[in-house]
């Protein structure tokens, strides 16, 4: 390195630090920051499922009526994500329904420019434990099928 | 703007909520169990664990959150939920990346596990192989030793039985090791061990430059093959061999060899050598025999005409001596021609059981009434109960006579001249040799010697068809006519005659 550069680089050190501006160190976070986060938390989810998928299949596992469960298990997790990540975006970001309890068991969705169609869409999908419920049923059979296998393969061990 | 019954989306959210607990509860059991089960998989059960937990955390948290929701919205506690819904929200977020994160290391870890495995398995192996080698070690290098041992044996027996010389050199030419037939070949069979190594290999080659051209040869292309040399042997006689050799591919301790198979070819040349003098004498034999029969007529004519001038003629006259003088000349080229036939063998010999012995014996006496013998001895030496042989008594005499007349000739002044007879019953043969103690006869002359008018005598002293019609008469007998002969040290002639079937059967 010349000499010369070396001498500029402190230069700008000695300014940075003793240039006097406001502190920028600690960012705020509020109001919308929170239902992004958790945006690109259902869209990580929904990732991770789909890469499981893929290297389930690879690895040739979901010959296994257990990875094969499992395997299901994620393609539901998968239409769960998109299923929340589509009622958050309506409801909590881009405003687009609202939600108002008219009785007891009764509610009224309003749809941003009268689409009564995104209003039905926003009723299905908040009937979300129809995909993440089943998704679970089929990770918990998944597992019950390695067990008993295990359980077999443990008995055929002893037997032998 | 839709106005819909929230009774469903609460009947679900309630009960999905609590089935989400149980499943993850019941999964996350499966999962401890399998922990305990199957420590062998301990990475994909970990994992499986880890996905469990962190769904049974997001299912209590989202779903106790829906249930405290619903419980708060309906007792008219909306402070209360606003309150709590950012813990369960915030837990969600934070599952679903346990979760996720979880997955993607999931893949990574389980392809190190599975080398990881592998490895195991290959150290396993290796393991057990060093456990057998190190219980069955005495047993295996026994087993081995044997091995080695008869196959060294083989090979051993395979050099040591071996007709042909086999033999190992340093790349100077040194000897290393020559089996028992190479040392036969070259003469060294009472030499020592010790004695023949370090002799030079290229001091049993004939010619200067023959050493160089193998060495040649295999620097070239690492071997020599099938290429014929002249060995000289002890006695200083030459013996064709076909020599072929190849250097060994991994140096030994003495350094680099060169291991040479030695085959001895000298009786397959020579029986090369008299097929070819046959065939040439057979090709001459077939010529003669025409030019004979074409001569013998015109002579036989000239002949009569003659003996029919000469009865009119008056003996003293001029002209009946120019007619004998004709006479004369057409009797020695009938002669010539008679001994051409006989050469070409077109008379059939006429055939009977004589004695060889009683054969031989008037020959010698005739050729001692006829010849001067004054410092020439003619020594007999006749092997007891000899076979008696189908033969043209006349044409073997003439044999004979030709064979001694000849030997008189090569003795000159003094010298032995003698006359053996044996039995080869190997081969069912009578053999007859007749040797002298004369100049011999040149090497250059020795492949030329039955051919018809070949002689080393003057001009004028012999037609040179002795030796010719001689070889027609044996090969009329079904017999060889052999001869051996160094300059100065004589010359032996072997005549080979079969034995009837029916006297070898006697």
């Amino acid at each position: 390195m010349q000499p010369t550069t070396h001498k500029l680089q402190w230069l700008v050190v000695i300014v940075c630090l003793f240039w006097p501006v406001d502190g920028l160190a600690t960012q705020a976070h509020a109001g919308i920051e929170g239902v992004w986060v958790h945006q690109f938390a259902h869209v990580f989810f929904l990732f991770s499922m789909g890469l499981l998928i893929f290297w389930l299949r690879q690895a040739e596992l979901v010959k296994l009526p257990g990875w094969r469960y499992i395997q299901y298990a994620a393609l539901f997790f998968i239409l769960w994500n998109l299923d929340a990540i589509l009622v958050h975006l309506l409801d909590e970001q881009i405003l687009a329904v609202t939600v108002n309890t008219i009785g007891p068991w009764h509610i009224r969705i309003n749809a941003a420019a009268g689409r009564d169609w995104l209003a039905t869409v926003y009723y299905l999908a908040k009937l979300d434990h129809l995909l993440c419920v089943p998704a679970m049923v089929c990770l918990m059979l998944g597992l019950r099928h390695m067990l008993q296998e295990n359980r077999r393969s443990q008995s055929d061990g002893r037997l032998r | 703007m839709v106005t819909v019954s929230s009774f469903p989306i609460w009947f679900v959210d309630v009960v999905g909520s609590v089935l989400m607990i149980v499943f993850t509860f019941v999964s996350l059991g499966y999962c401890l169990e399998l922990k305990k089960n199957e420590p062998t998989d301990i990475i994909i059960i970990n994992y499986l664990l880890w996905v469990c937990v962190a769904l049974a955390v997001f299912a209590i948290s989202r779903s106790a959150g829906h249930l405290l929701k619903q419980i708060f919205l309906l007792s008219g506690h909306q402070a209360l939920w606003t309150a709590t819904q950012p813990f369960s929200g915030a837990i969600n977020t934070f599952t679903f990346i346990v979760v996720a994160s979880v997955t993607l290391f999931f893949e990574r870890t389980w392809a190190i596990y599975g080398t990881i495995l592998k490895d195991r398995q290959a150290l396993q192996t290796a393991h057990e192989e060093l456990i057998y080698l190190n219980q069955n070690l005495e047993g295996l290098v026994e087993e081995r030793t044997e091995a080695l041992a008869i196959s060294e044996q083989k090979y051993r027996r395979i050099f040591e039985v071996s007709r042909d010389m086999i033999l190992v050199t340093r790349t100077d030419g040194r000897i290393l090791n020559i089996n028992p037939a190479g040392k036969q070949l070259c003469g060294l069979s009472t030499a020592s061990d010790s004695a023949i190594e370090g002799q030079l290999f290229q001091n049993y080659l004939s010619g200067p430059d023959d050493w160089k051209n193998i060495n040649q040869h295999i620097e070239n292309r690492g071997f020599i093959s099938s290429e014929e040399f002249d060995l000289l042997l002890e006695d200083g006689s030459h013996r064709r061999v076909l020599l072929s050799g190849s250097l060994a591919k991994t140096p030994s301790e003495e350094g680099e060899t060169i291991h040479f198979l030695v085959k001895d070819i000298e009786q397959r040349r020579l029986m090369q050598k008299q097929m070819a003098q046959a065939d040439k004498l057979a090709s001459i034999g077939e010529l003669s025999s025409g030019i004979a029969h074409e001569i013998n007529n015109p002579l036989g004519i000239i002949l009569g005409y003659t003996q029919l001038l000469l009865r009119g003629e008056d003996p003293q006259s001029d002209r009946y001596n120019d007619l004998k003088t004709i006479e004369k000349h057409v009797r020695s080229c009938k002669a010539i021609v008679e001994d051409l036939l006989n050469f070409a063998r077109t008379s059939h010999p006429h055939k009977e059981q004589i004695d060889i012995h009683a054969v031989i014996t008037d020959v010698v006496h005739f050729v001692r009434h006829h010849s001067n013998l004054e410092n020439i001895q003619i020594e007999t030496a006749l092997a007891p109960k000899l076979p008696s042989v189908l033969m043209d008594e006349k044409k073997i005499k003439q044999v004979l006579i030709n064979l001694l007349m000849n030997a008189i000739h090569a003795v000159g002044r003094s010298g032995t001249i003698r006359i053996a007879t044996g039995t080869n019953t190997a081969a069912n043969r009578i053999t007859v040799e007749v040797a002298d103690t004369g100049h011999g006869i040149a090497k250059e002359n020795l492949p030329r010697i039955f051919d018809p008018f070949f002689t080393t005598k003057p001009t004028g002293e012999g037609t040179g068809l002795g030796l010719s019609v001689s070889y027609g008469i044996i090969k009329g007998h079904g017999g060889h006519i052999i001869v051996k002969s160094e300059p100065d040290q004589g010359a032996a002639f072997t005549l080979s005659l079969p034995v009837s079937p029916a006297i070898a059967e006697r």
